[in-house]
């Protein structure tokens, strides 16, 4: 990945973050809230990797728990792994594959929202599993709605690398 | 079934496709699986690391300091969004609003009757409760809306989900705003300040599992305690059984000094009307559900409410 790359990435992502603080998190239909962050993490993740999954879900958490004033590193430690799982789906099973972007938003929008109910247990906050559950369904629904425009956008301004450049670590046979 | 000397390891990960390469090539790769997994390790810690610090001042010290300052930089850009979705946001309350705009009109129009009516008579008591104070040399703490200031701000973040019940506001310490500082909108009580920096402020909603606030009944004189009820409403609790609280009663701030349960609202900020009231079988106080006035969902602006008289002070 080289620097043009890394700060589009960025920029994509500080958007995002933004978008998802100041416009987003008030979207309110049928009990789920969009994530439009999560959303594009996953198709920075797809595209460039595990790394850059990882840094990327650590620095947008950051910019979520800095701008509401939340408690710093919540946000960061979920999305970091989310990033990375994301990541190493796009560098190996996840690649070429049409659904990945739609798969890997689904399951990471259930694993995404269990990461913090259980942070917030671990922490003693509040966390109503109820409540999150009932919202779960509308918000995977909501998240793949934004999918295809997020991930058509995000592989315009980062372009997929040529599968020489992909690790080769894990392959499946047949 | 696999050779004797082929492992299920090998068949699974297909490490076949490679042996064709050179070992420097494998080693490259193995050098950047540790790369991959050392840089999660850092990013974890790291994380973890600020969630210890943040988790155990969440409201002083330099992590907390810094914060403010990175959401004091933060906020033209939060702003800018904002204004960008404005537009949208009120061109869909205006399509939403045109649905039932005609019942709703009918009814307000009914309200705006009995207002004036119960506008007129609070009147007359008001002056002849003011110069009876004059009178009696009454001495009072601050009182809403008289002894406060309104620092009137925009909301620039919402409650992401159902774990936090909290908005944050482009105004904070700078302004007067302190740690505390009850938070109103047009139409009633939506919550306190619990974080502040110098540009800007959280504040838990009245809807959060730890927001109580102590509330009366202005029909009946009934107190109780604001809590958070089911779905978005609240209800009044710690009601006994024989008091009499009524469908459609107004629920204000009660205001009350206590040494152990300072109360942090003037009195008289409305809160909500009563949805419901009626004793349960398994309950020992009365269920009464209240509907907030404030649309929490959906907070524009909102005042922050800066005492202009000092209260006095508990013996």
């Amino acid at each position: 990945m080289n620097v043009v790359d890394g700060v589009k990435a960025a920029a994509l992502l500080f958007l995002a973050a933004i978008m998802q603080v100041s416009i987003f998190a008030q979207v309110h239909i049928l009990g789920g809230v969009p994530d439009v962050l999560l959303v594009m993490l996953v198709a920075v993740a797809l595209l460039r990797g595990a790394i850059v999954g990882a840094a990327g879900g650590f620095f947008a958490g950051l910019l979520v728990d800095t701008a509401s004033l939340g408690r710093l590193g919540l946000t960061s430690l979920v999305l970091t792994i989310a990033g990375y799982w994301i990541g190493r789906y796009g560098e190996t099973t996840g690649r070429d594959r049409a659904h990945a972007p739609f798969l890997s938003v689904a399951v990471v929008t259930i694993l995404y929202s269990f990461g913090l109910l259980l942070v917030h247990f671990v922490l003693g906050d509040r966390a109503p599993a109820g409540a999150m559950l009932r919202g779960l369904l509308p918000a995977i629904a909501l998240n793949l709605i934004l999918t295809a425009p997020v991930y058509a956008l995000v592989r315009r301004l980062l372009r997929p690398f040529d599968r020489s450049d992909l690790s080769t670590e894990v392959q499946l046979l047949g | 079934m696999a050779p004797p000397n082929r492992t299920a390891r090998v068949a699974v990960l297909g490490s076949s496709v490679q042996r064709s390469r050179s070992s420097k090539h494998a080693a490259g790769r193995a050098r950047s699986a540790v790369v991959r997994r050392l840089v999660l390790a850092l990013l974890v810690l790291g994380a973890l690391a600020l969630l210890t610090i943040s988790f155990r001042s969440p409201t002083s010290g330099a992590l907390h300091n810094v914060q403010g300052t990175g959401a004091s930089i933060l906020r033209p850009f939060q702003v800018a969004a904002e204004r960008v979705a404005r537009p949208f946001r009120d061109a869909y309350g205006y399509v939403a609003g045109l649905a039932d705009a005609k019942s709703e009109n009918a009814k307000l129009k009914r309200e705006v009757r009995e207002l004036r009516a119960q506008s007129t008579q609070n009147l007359a008591a008001a002056n002849l409760a003011a110069s009876l104070q004059k009178l009696m040399n009454y001495e009072t703490g601050p009182t809403y809306p008289k002894d406060y200031r309104a620092v009137n701000t925009s909301v620039i973040s919402f409650p992401s989900g159902p774990f936090a019940q909290q908005i944050a506001i482009a105004a904070g310490s700078d302004s007067g705003i302190g740690i505390n500082t009850p938070v109103v909108s047009a139409d009633g009580l939506v919550g306190r300040v619990t974080n502040v920096s110098h540009t800007t402020a959280v504040v838990t909603l009245i809807t959060d599992p730890d927001s109580a606030v102590a509330a009366q009944d202005l029909t009946t004189g009934v107190s109780g305690l604001i809590a958070h009820g089911p779905g978005s409403t609240l209800i009044l609790d710690q009601v006994s059984k024989e008091k009499l609280v009524q469908k459609g009663d107004v629920i204000v701030t009660k205001g009350t000094r206590d040494r152990r349960y300072p109360d942090l609202y003037p009195y008289g900020i409305p809160i909500g009307r009563v949805l419901s009231a009626g004793p349960s079988d398994i309950a020992s106080f009365l269920t009464v559900q209240v509907a907030p006035y404030a649309s929490l969902d959906s907070l524009d602006s909102v005042a922050a409410l800066v005492a202009t008289k000092r209260a006095s002070k508990l013996p």
